[in-house]
């Protein structure tokens, strides 16, 4: 593999939440073994759902535990996920952010503050309430997350949220990772968050029909849709020279960024469209089809999803989209919409690390139109040096990174 | 009428102001304003909300400084609203 640093920007803290508790280590530990984390759907409104699984965030996760009341207030479950999983990305820098100038934050978010909108609105509604709590508004504003971790960390760059339903967590990395290329930032944090499992939007995906009832399985024969998931992802990066100079430990880096929007079907994923991303992660990180070993996959489970990706793998790779491992680790953790990136990019950080790629599980019986090189069910040992997170969001838009080992 | 005494306005208006601040009700004085006690514009905005909720009313969205002013202030705040229906409604 050729190397060029030049446009590379290095990882050097990760966090998460999801369902398998509290860390990325958690989410790991789980996904190197190969571990479900779908779970029976835990609701006020459980009995009045069609849907009966779900990867929710466990109840063992006290926020009082970790926010002071005053925080708390102000905290929407999803912003507690994107707090909680950017305090320990940053612990786990050793940066002191406050020696630091102009560190951002950018945070990607399919929803917002929904717990607190639905919740808000069934008062109103149901309960005809005269006024609404006086925080709602703060609580449910989509730049929430942002907001309150740049107030934690005393932040003061460039600070914003990115919103691309499937997409975010990797359309806001790209973002981070151009403001650091072009000088505006040295460290910026960035990552994404979603907690929008109330009854509306459960109902509203129901109606879609595109959910499974009995698990999560990718590029099996026979899956029967995505299981829907909560959680957050959160990240330090840091220009290379930045992370170096203060002898920092480099979990990764970000080679390359690709996006793209199909422009066709507002929810049909288009293979040509999820191709051009891929291929301008690529080129943005100089790297060639053949030096990706590993393709962390969009791989919801849907029926539809999974042959559209490998269509567009096998157009980027050619005669290598038969060698390249891929996996799709939505079938352990869920779909977290908006989070889905950061817990996929813990996992590709991990395997990196580890040299041992998580696998897709329940995948005894591939469906034929989806000839890939699968890690099924269990974790394969392999060198990582260069991998792929592919995400490709409701709406057609497309956001892909390009990863290398340190 | 409202059928609350202003003691009883002056005491659950005290209640509120120090389970916001965090102090014991003795603290709240009648003189002291909510920056007195610690209480920024965020926490003056669920005091009200909190007045609001306990006596079923509704401040003007105007007219009324409650971050400077003092706990007389939004004792003598409530008796108008309370006398002046106390549905709730503007």
């Amino acid at each position: 593999m050729r190397v060029d640093d030049s446009r590379a920007v290095a990882i050097t803290g990760m966090g998460a939440i999801s369902t398998f508790g509290e860390g990325a280590p958690a989410l790991w530990t789980a996904l190197r073994a190969g571990t479900s984390g779908i779970r029976p759907l835990r609701h006020a409104y459980a009995d009045q759902l069609r849907l009966k699984i779900a990867a929710q965030v466990p109840e063992s996760f006290d926020p009082a535990a970790h926010f002071s009341g005053r925080m708390l207030a102000m905290l929407d479950r999803t912003a507690q996920f994107a707090l909680f999983a950017a305090n320990e990305a940053v612990a786990q820098s050793g940066l002191d952010l406050a020696r630091e100038n102009g560190v951002g934050v950018v945070v990607g978010t399919g929803v917002g503050g929904e717990t607190t909108h639905d919740e808000q609105n069934r008062r109103l509604y149901a309960e005809q309430a005269k006024r609404l709590h006086p925080l709602t508004i703060v609580r449910i504003m989509a730049n929430a997350p942002a907001s309150l971790i740049s107030m934690a960390h005393g932040l003061h760059g460039p600070s914003f949220v990115v919103s691309s339903a499937c997409a975010s967590t990797n359309h806001a990395i790209a973002q981070a990772v151009m403001m650091i290329r072009a000088g505006i930032a040295d460290v910026m944090l960035s990552g994404g968050a979603d907690a929008c499992l109330s009854f509306g939007v459960l109902r509203a995906w129901e109606a879609m029909r595109v959910l499974a009832s009995d698990d999560c399985r990718p590029f099996s024969r026979g899956r029967r849709g995505l299981v829907l998931a909560e959680g957050a992802g959160m990240f330090v990066l840091e220009s290379l020279a930045h992370a170096r100079a203060r002898g920092a430990d480099i979990m990764g880096l970000v080679a390359g960024v690709g996006m793209s929007a199909d422009a066709a079907d507002i929810v049909a994923p288009d293979a040509a469209g999820a191709a051009s991303a891929m291929r301008l992660a690529l080129v943005d990180a100089g790297l060639e089809p053949a030096d990706i070993d590993y393709i962390n996959a969009h791989g919801t489970g849907t029926p539809t999803n999974d042959v559209t990706e490998t269509r567009a793998i096998h157009e980027v790779f050619a005669e290598h989209g038969r060698k390249v491992a891929v996996s799709s680790t939505k079938s352990m953790h869920g779909h977290a919409l908006g989070a889905s990136g950061a817990l996929e990019l813990v996992a590709i950080l991990s395997a990196m690390k580890e040299g041992l790629v998580p696998p897709t599980i329940h995948l005894d019986d591939p469906d034929p139109a989806c000839d890939l090189n699968h890690v099924a069910n269990t974790a394969r040992a392999m060198q990582v040096d260069a991998a792929l997170s592919n995400a490709f969001a409701f709406g057609g838009l497309n956001a892909v990174l390009a990863l290398r080992a340190a | 009428m409202s059928g609350h005494s202003i003691e009883e306005i002056r005491a659950e208006v005290a209640a509120i102001v120090a389970r916001q601040a965090k102090l014991d009700v003795a603290a709240v004085q009648d003189d002291s304003t909510l920056s007195d006690l610690g209480l920024a514009s965020l926490d003056a905005i669920e005091v009200i909300f909190d007045i609001e909720e306990a006596f079923d009313i509704s401040f003007p969205e105007q007219g009324i400084d409650f971050t400077t002013g003092t706990v007389r202030n939004l004792v003598d705040a409530v008796l108008p609203v309370l006398d002046g229906g106390g549905d709730g409604q503007q």
